[in-house]
C-alpha cells in the first residue's frame, strides 16, 4: 500500500495514476493519513505533498520519523517549495519531486526502487 | 522586500499552482486513459482558473489609469451571470451553489467588469475551499444604507489576524491564509482593490463552521427614479 497526501484532489489522482497496478490510499490532509497509520494500516511508502490544510509536511515527517513503526517508511516529497539544499534525509525522505517539472516515469522508478 | 517585487513573487506562485496541474494531467494521459474526458475536462476548469486570475491581474494596471468607469449596475443581473457560469464548475467538482436575494436596491454604484470579478473571486474561493458535497451561498441583501454581496463558505476557519486586518474594509498587500493551503491570498487582495477602486469594502464574517467573504456596495440613487 503506497499513500499520497496532497491536498489537491487532481495532483494527488496524477500520482497515483503513474503507480499502475500499486495499491494507493490518497489523504487530503495530514491528519487522515495519521489515523490511518494508528489504525495500523503503516503504508511501504509516502509520497507527500508539503503545504497541506492543518498541519503540514513537515508535521508529519516529524510524527514519523517519532515512531518506531513508521520511522524508516520511504518518503518522496512532492512540493512545489524550492527545497534545494535542505538535507530531509533525517526524516526518511528518499527523494524530492517539484511538482512543476516532475514526470510520471519519476514516480514510476521511486515505487520500483522502494515497493518493487 | 520591494512591495510591487514581492506582489509579483505571489502572483508568479499563485500561478504556478493550476500550470503544474495542467503539465501533470497532460503528461498523465497515457496512464489515465479511462478517464480521458475526466481529464480533458479538469485541464480546462483549472486553465480557466488561470486565465481568469491573468485577467484580474492586467486589470489592476489599467486601475491606475482610471480605465474602469463607475456606473448603476443591476445586481442581481451581475449574480445571475456569474452564477451561471460558475454553475457547472460547481456541479463538476460536486458542490452546491446556493443564491438568495433579499436586497430592495435595483441598482448599485460600481463597475460590472470589477464587480464581475470580486463575485466571481468570492464563489471560486468558496467552491475551492469547501468539502464535496457541502454548499456555497451567494446572498445579497440590504446593510445598512449599502448592499452586501456575501458569499459564505464551510471551508477551514479564516485566520484571527486576516479578519482583524479586514476590519478595516481593505487588504493591503497579498497575504497567505494559513488555514487555507495553496492560498496567496491574491484574490482575496484583486477583489480589495476592485473594490476600493468602486468605493465599497470587502470584508470576512468568521463561522464556527466556515468563513463568509462580503463586499459592501452603494446604492445607486438612480434606484429611486423606479
Amino acid at each position: 500500500m503506497i499513500f499520497v497526501i496532497d491536498d489537491d484532489e487532481i495532483m494527488a489522482e496524477c500520482i497515483a495514476s503513474a503507480m499502475g497496478e500499486h495499491e494507493v490510499r490518497i489523504f487530503g490532509n495530514a491528519i487522515s493519513a495519521m489515523n490511518a497509520i494508528s489504525n495500523d494500516e503503516i503504508p511501504e511508502m509516502i509520497f507527500l505533498d508539503i503545504l497541506l490544510t492543518g498541519p503540514d509536511g513537515f508535521t508529519f515527517l516529524n510524527e514519523l520519523v517519532s515512531y518506531d513503526d513508521t520511522a524508516r517508511i520511504p518518503i518522496v516529497v512532492v512540493t512545489s517549495l524550492n527545497l534545494e539544499g535542505r538535507d530531509l534525509s533525517v526524516y526518511g525522505v528518499v527523494g524530492v519531486l517539484e511538482k512543476d517539472k516532475m514526470t510520471p516515469s519519476e514516480v514510476r522508478e521511486y515505487v520500483e526502487k522502494y515497493v518493487g | 522586500m520591494d512591495v510591487e517585487v514581492d506582489g509579483i513573487l505571489v502572483a508568479a506562485h499563485e500561478l504556478k499552482a493550476p500550470l503544474a496541474v495542467i503539465r501533470q494531467l497532460a503528461l498523465s494521459f497515457d496512464e489515465m486513459n479511462d478517464k480521458n474526458e475526466h481529464i480533458r475536462d479538469e485541464m480546462v476548469s483549472v486553465s480557466e482558473r488561470a486565465i481568469k486570475q491573468i485577467n484580474d491581474l492586467t486589470k489592476l494596471k489599467r486601475l491606475e489609469e482610471g480605465m474602469f468607469e463607475m456606473e448603476p449596475v443591476a445586481i442581481r443581473t451581475v449574480c445571475d451571470e456569474v452564477t451561471r457560469e460558475l454553475d457547472y464548475l460547481f456541479r463538476f467538482n460536486k458542490r452546491d451553489l446556493y443564491v438568495k436575494y433579499s436586497s430592495r436596491a435595483g441598482l448599485v454604484v460600481a463597475n460590472r467588469e470589477l464587480l464581475y470579478s470580486v463575485i466571481y473571486n468570492f464563489l471560486l474561493n468558496a467552491m475551492h475551499y469547501s468539502g464535496e458535497e457541502t454548499r456555497s451561498e451567494l446572498m445579497v441583501r440590504d446593510y445598512r444604507d449599502k448592499v452586501r454581496v456575501s458569499v459564505r463558505d464551510y471551508g477551514p476557519a479564516l485566520p484571527i489576524e486576516v479578519w482583524r486586518e479586514m476590519q478595516r474594509g481593505w487588504v493591503e498587500k497579498p497575504t497567505a491564509i494559513s488555514m487555507r493551503p495553496g492560498s496567496s491570498g491574491l484574490g482575496l487582495y484583486i477583489a480589495s482593490r476592485f473594490s476600493r477602486y468602486m468605493h465599497a469594502n470587502v470584508g470576512a464574517v468568521r463561522h464556527r463552521d466556515g468563513t463568509s467573504f462580503y463586499v459592501e456596495l452603494n446604492k445607486s440613487r438612480q434606484a429611486s427614479l423606479f
